[in-house]
């Protein structure tokens, strides 16, 4: 690809987001012969982090600067990165992670700049953009057709590419001026819904709204009893209908787990419901649908009514005891 | 006060899609059926929530799409919303998302909406793009997954909470008009009260051809629909009921994963 690629790095406690190193070889797979990384913080923050970015990638780095961008909104972001743009002609192509920063300000942004904006991008193509449709039961192949692009990328869809690098990129910090915002950041909270006993459990046995009741999470929780050490998990869609408390969710917006097994009961594989689970050690699905993404990251799939197949397991289970 | 809901008719069984790999194409099967996208029933509650907190607040719900989902918008008026728009296009899908936002940009301007409100993310085609397009398109400010609101006493502005990863929180404020785009597990949407599914039955919903309104040419264009990703293929394990259940112990057992 010819033109501009630009990189917009996430950071929050003075920490790079991990998706960032994605974005890099992102960057490459799209062919960019010489991608820049962009940061936007306050200037007492600013320096350390483009110096890591700049180490790390061996790209050359733009800090934007400014008091406004202390703590993130989409509106300091935007508000910044159009004037910053505003003078780069011809193709340009703009990148951030798809995560609730991304999501957030990248449609906004490609209004501003009138820019094609396409989202969740999970491969890339001949000249075109590759993403999910449907929980990944098809793709969709998107062609931009504007000079420039704001794209998001999905986080896991690329290897991260990170090596301390001989020779770092060189670093530009850039004082983004006075900006006044009406939106005003308080700052973060931190999870309301922990839970300590599930990360630590060597098996996780979950439900997906496949259980179909509240009463049927019974049915999950005895089969999580066979196993010593286990836990009961859960998609978002069982917790928002109330049959387990949030406690219990696994997935972008929950609890990210690792156990020896996962067993993952009536659930879809929603990417935010994978991305807490996919490092888990053995990965087994039970679903009546053969075509639910869950079984693209099974290692053993179970075609099966769950209402059925729990109880026979139990039996079958306790009896050779 | 006036809110605008933002709600799309997504197909309630993907199973039932039709998919001819060769046209690069995805077609309804007969047997599929739609339902409102979750996303937008949680946006509708909470538009309600706030009308039965400040009393006199008029909540219309807007749709894009073709005839059919005029259904959706009387779901919407059964749950409650006062008056349901259909921007109606022709053929048998939805245009893109920037499409999409342009046709309810051009029928929100001018009607002076203090707050719009739209699902976090569609889940057919999974853009999160609308509700934020909307907000760049009409000036507005904008927050997404947000999982709590609450209106200042004197209405010019809202405090909300988006969810980020891991469950943590972004806490801002925002001064209206803005666009909010909503989390599930912000409420718990309600059940139609039968008086309210009388009145949408009999409802009439303002209709408005999206071919009348002005959309620029579309930034990005879908080329072809292709088949799920090469994965890491597991196994998937077969035979009668009972065999699968002995294999699937087996299989745990010789991983001691399961006690013997
Ligand atoms: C920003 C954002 C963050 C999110 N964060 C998370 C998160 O952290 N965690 C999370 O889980 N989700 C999250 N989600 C939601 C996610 O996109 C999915 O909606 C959710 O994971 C789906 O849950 P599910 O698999 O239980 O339900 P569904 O997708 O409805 O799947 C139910 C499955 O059960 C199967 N089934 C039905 N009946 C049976 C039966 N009798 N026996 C066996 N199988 C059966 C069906 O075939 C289907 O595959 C998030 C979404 C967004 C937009
Ligand atoms: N055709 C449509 N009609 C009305 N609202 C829509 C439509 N498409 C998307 N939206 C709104 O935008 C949100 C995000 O959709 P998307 O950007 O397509 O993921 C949805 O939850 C709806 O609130």
């Amino acid at each position: 690809m010819d033109g501009r690629f630009f990189i917009i790095a996430f950071h929050e406690g003075g920490r790079i987001q991990e998706e960032t190193w994605e974005l890099v070889s992102f960057a490459r797979r799209c062919g960019a012969a010489d991608p820049a990384m962009i940061v936007l913080s306050d200037e007492g923050t600013i320096e350390p982090l483009a110096d890591e970015l700049a180490h790390r990638t061996g790209l050359n780095v733009v800090g934007l600067a400014g008091n406004h961008l202390k703590g993130y909104t989409a509106e300091a972001y935007i508000s910044t990165l159009v004037p910053f743009f505003r003078d780069t002609r011809g193709e340009i192509c703009i990148t951030a992670t798809h995560t609730s920063r991304g999501i957030d300000f990248a449609p906004q942004l490609s209004v501003m700049i009138d820019a094609c904006c396409i989202t969740a991008v999970e491969d890339v193509g001949e000249g075109t953009f590759i993403r999910s449709l449907h929980h990944g039961r098809f793709r969709g192949e998107v062609r931009a057709d504007r000079a420039a692009a704001v794209l998001t990328v999905m986080p896991g869809a690329f290897a991260p590419e990170d090596a301390e690098r001989e020779k770092p990129g060189k670093v530009r910090i850039v004082p983004a001026g006075d900006i006044s915002l009406s939106t005003r950041s308080h700052g973060t909270r931190a999870p309301v819904h922990a839970n300590i006993g599930l990360t630590k459990a060597e098996v996780v046995v979950s439900a997906g709204r496949g259980v179909g009741s509240s009463e049927n999470i019974r049915l999950v929780a005895m089969l999580s009893s066979l196993f010593p050490k286990s836990a009961l998990g859960a998609t978002r869609g069982v917790c928002d209908q109330g049959w387990l408390d949030y406690s219990h969710q696994i997935g972008s917006t929950g609890n990210t787990v690792s156990p020896r097994l996962y067993l993952a009961c009536g659930i879809s594989g929603a990417v935010q419901h994978i991305a807490g689970m996919k490092n888990s050690g053995m990965i087994v699905a039970v679903n009546t649908d053969p075509c639910a993404a869950i079984f693209r990251v099974a290692h053993y799939g179970i075609v099966e009514d769950l209402t059925t197949f729990i109880p026979l397991l139990v039996d079958r289970c306790l009896k050779r005891e | 006060m006036k809110i605008l809901v933002c709600v799309k008719q997504v197909c309630d069984s993907p199973d039932t899609l039709l998919f001819d790999e060769s046209a690069g194409r995805v077609t309804f099967g007969p047997h599929t059926v739609f339902r409102i996208n979750r996303y937008d029933e949680y946006a509708l509650e909470e538009a309600l929530r706030i009308r039965e907190r400040l009393g006199d607040v008029i909540v219309d719900a807007v749709s894009v799409g073709p005839p059919r989902v005029g259904r959706t918008i009387r779901r919407a008026l059964e749950m409650g919303a006062d008056q349901g728009i259909h921007v109606r296009t022709g053929g048998d899908d939805c245009p893109g998302a920037f499409e999409r936002a342009h046709l309810i940009a051009s029928v929100a301007r001018g009607r002076g909406y203090d707050l719009v409100l739209a699902g976090i993310m569609a889940e057919d085609d999974m853009e999160s793009q609308v509700g934020a397009l909307l907000a760049g398109l009409l000036g507005y400010g904008c927050a997404t997954g947000v999982i709590f609101e609450e209106l200042s006493a004197d209405r010019r502005e809202v405090s909300v909470e988006r969810e980020v990863e891991g469950g943590s929180r972004e806490c801002l404020a925002l001064v209206l008009p803005c666009v909010l785009t909503i989390q599930s597990g912000i409420n718990t949407p309600r059940y139609p009260a039968l008086s309210h599914v009388l009145r949408a039955r009999s409802a009439e919903l303002e209709c408005i051809e999206a071919s009348g309104l002005a959309v620029p040419p579309p930034p990005q264009n879908i080329v072809r629909i292709l088949p799920p990703a090469e994965g890491r293929q597991g196994e998937i394990i077969g035979g009668t009921a009972v065999e699968k259940a002995e294999k699937l112990i087996r299989i745990l057992r010789e991983h001691s994963l399961l006690p013997r």
